[in-house]
């Protein structure tokens, strides 16, 4: 993972949640079955 | 694009930006036009903001909410924290996060549309919470000192600047040691084709 190979430490990555489907305008994220998430990561101490 | 490896799309970066920016010039002044992703209240909800929270917030700073991830879902800012929102917007997050670390803390809102820092500027005047500063500025160039900051938020603003690595770089800068982030982005499950990443068009439909 890039967050990993930059240096973070203890990463956590939420659910995944579908954030593009049923909006107004059709979007090239549906295509690539794109979701939002959440991450927490730590620069190591 | 918070996972896997991501390869360097051949864009040109002004001009990413400038299309970037006229984008949300578009979701801050005319939020109520509907584009490719949910906007507002409505996607607040989605993501899992409690409502008594986005309520407290003027209309005008959550109509234009674009977010893709909820930076408080791993947990409250702690009080006298020191933040940085990168990619602010309208200053959704960025008051969450000011109401959060209370008036001992601080909050610096980096944005690279002067639109969607007016609105910021304007929201934190009338919650009147003086903790938050708004800054000009780019994620791969945080206007922010070495080690000042105790946690870094975003909201779907990583998946949006080419060199996702530099990103994450200048975030470590800014942080101080054992600091964190707490972002919101997106995954990419299906390949996405090299001459994809490479029009621009698509960097933000």
């Amino acid at each position: 993972m890039l967050l990993e190979q930059t240096g973070f430490v203890d990463v956590v990555m939420s659910n995944e949640v579908d954030v593009f489907s049923g909006s107004k305008h059709e979007s090239d994220a549906k295509e690539f079955d794109t979701r939002g998430v959440t991450v927490l990561a730590h620069k190591p101490r | 694009m918070v996972g896997g490896m991501v390869g360097v799309a051949r864009v040109d970066r002004a001009e990413l930006r400038r299309f970037i920016s006229e984008k949300y010039t578009e979701v801050a002044m005319n939020p109520e036009l509907g584009f490719h992703f949910h906007t507002g209240r409505p996607l607040a909800n989605m993501l899992g903001y409690p409502g008594d929270v986005t309520d407290r917030l003027p209309d005008a700073n959550a109509d234009s909410f674009a977010g893709t991830g909820n930076p408080f879902l791993f947990g409250d800012l702690a009080s006298g924290e020191r933040v940085v929102d990168v990619g602010c917007g309208a200053g959704f997050d960025t008051l969450i996060a000011a109401q959060q670390v209370g008036s001992n803390g601080r909050v610096v809102a980096v944005d690279m549309t002067a639109e969607m820092r007016a609105k910021t500027v304007a929201g934190a005047s009338e919650m009147g919470l003086t903790q938050i500063e708004v800054r000009e500025g780019y994620a791969e160039a945080l206007p922010v000192d070495d080690g000042w900051a105790d946690v870094i938020i975003s909201n779907g603003v990583v998946n949006l600047c080419p060199d996702k690595r530099a990103v994450f770089k200048e975030m470590l800068r800014v942080l101080k040691p054992g600091g964190r982030i707490q972002i919101g982005d997106i995954l990419v499950h299906k390949e996405v084709p090299q001459d994809a990443k490479d029009d621009i068009a698509l960097w933000s439909g």
